[in-house]
């Protein structure tokens, strides 16, 4: 079995995760709120490649949409934490195959990740914890998780498709 | 020997008959006047519309109305600069703002920020001002060596004083990621009302003095400590290609 991060074509495919965040295509948004694509891409990264390499890929796609992102909240915690416990659903559990599974699995990451970005911002602007915050927060985790998760399917799916069978060779 | 009645009243009708249309044509012209040439105007309007100027004839003259603004806006900067000057406030020269391309744009979300095609190597900075049509757009919060990111006036984190030129009073404008962001009066008394005025204080050396912003939506007077409104903002982050940075 090879690993992914052994193959530059697997590797070189997390640059599609900034320039499609940079990007940020108008027609593929939700109330204004575009899916994230690294949980897109770090969703079958760790379901093939396991829990040590997805902590990893979750660092390392963590540091780029920090650098890439205002200051303030970090993206960092969550995606390592997703790279870890998806990786360990890949190596422990028995093979995901539902597309529904997989939209499940990238809307709740989502979803956590928005909650993760929402407290963060919350503690640092404690002083301007007003309703107006607490709308946009709902607004943006409930939007951008709900287009993750219906986009996951087509995504995910395809990429679980192709990197299992390149880590089979 | 009298005239004989019947032959009388006779005349007297044959008089009036006589004169009836004219007293009529003055009564109808009587109104034309009183209704201020209504009836002529219109009928005048109606015949003269084939030859009314055209669309060409419009546009010379907005050209020449817009390069009297033009003129003017230039002439008041001048002498707003040359007062500025007198007063010892900073203002950094009109030369001092550069064109730059967005190249990203995420105006709603976690991140509601602008990419611009330009950077360290062009001269900006961290602070400077972004402007786009109508107003402050944001803040340069990093930059590269050719590119910039923008924190938008509705991001989180965002925090911009500004003035109410109409009541001179001081405000503190925050991000709240809503479309909208929050003013924070300073004093309890803010004097402010829908439809107000939000811009760059005159005095302001960090930022462009008098820039607008926004204009107030609504104002909640009972919030504590001090009261809040809502500012809908002139420049549309969602509408814009180019914008303009004051580099200091």
């Amino acid at each position: 079995m090879t690993r992914l991060y052994k193959q530059p074509i697997c590797l070189a495919s997390a640059l599609l995760v900034p320039w499609l965040t940079l990007a940020a295509p108008a027609w593929l948004k939700l109330s204004g709120v575009g899916p994230c694509w690294a949980l897109l891409w770090l969703l079958p990264w760790a379901l093939v490649d396991g829990p040590v390499s997805g902590l990893i890929a979750g660092l390392c796609l963590g540091l780029v949409l920090d650098g890439i992102c205002l200051d303030g909240a970090s993206h960092l915690p969550v995606l390592m934490a997703l790279g870890w416990w998806w990786g360990r659903l890949g190596r422990r559990a028995p093979p995901i195959k539902r597309s529904f599974n997989l939209g499940l699995l990238t809307w709740f990451g989502t979803a956590l990740l928005g909650l993760s970005l929402w407290i963060q911002t919350l503690f640092i602007q404690f002083d301007s914890a007003t309703p107006w915050l607490q709308s946009w927060g709902w607004q943006s985790c409930l939007a951008q998780s709900f287009i993750t998760g219906l986009v996951a399917p087509l995504i995910v799916s395809w990429q679980l498709l192709v990197w299992r069978r390149r880590a089979r060779v | 020997m009298g005239a004989s009645p019947s032959w009388q009243a006779s005349f007297r009708w044959r008089h009036w008959r006589g004169i009836l249309p004219w007293l009529l044509l003055v009564g109808a012209l009587g109104l034309v006047r009183w209704s201020k040439g209504a009836g002529f105007a219109d009928a005048y309007a109606l015949l003269s519309r084939p030859f009314w100027p055209g669309s060409a004839q419009r546009e010379w003259i907005l050209a020449g109305s817009q390069l009297e603004q033009q003129a003017k806006l230039l002439l008041l900067e001048q002498d707003n600069q040359r007062l500025r000057g007198l007063l010892a406030l900073g203002q950094a020269p009109k030369s001092g703002r550069i064109s730059a391309a967005v190249i990203s744009r995420t105006p709603q979300g976690w991140s509601q920020q602008l990419m611009l095609g330009k950077g360290q190597l062009d001269g900006i900075a961290q602070d400077d001002a972004v402007m786009g049509p109508g107003g402050l757009l944001g803040r340069i919060q990093s930059v590269t060596p050719t590119t910039a990111l923008v924190q938008l006036l509705t991001a989180p984190g965002s925090r911009v004083g500004v003035w109410i030129p109409r009541s001179n009073r001081h405000g503190l404008l925050v991000g709240m990621g809503t479309s909208r962001p929050q003013l924070k009066f300073i004093d309890k008394d803010p004097n402010a009302f829908p439809g107000d005025l939000v811009s760059i204080s005159p005095a302001s050396t960090l930022m462009p003095a008098n820039l607008p912003i926004g204009v107030i939506q609504s104002v909640d007077n009972r919030a504590v400590p001090a009261p809040l409104a809502a500012v809908q903002l002139i420049a549309a982050p969602e509408a814009i290609d180019w914008v303009q940075v004051q580099i200091r």
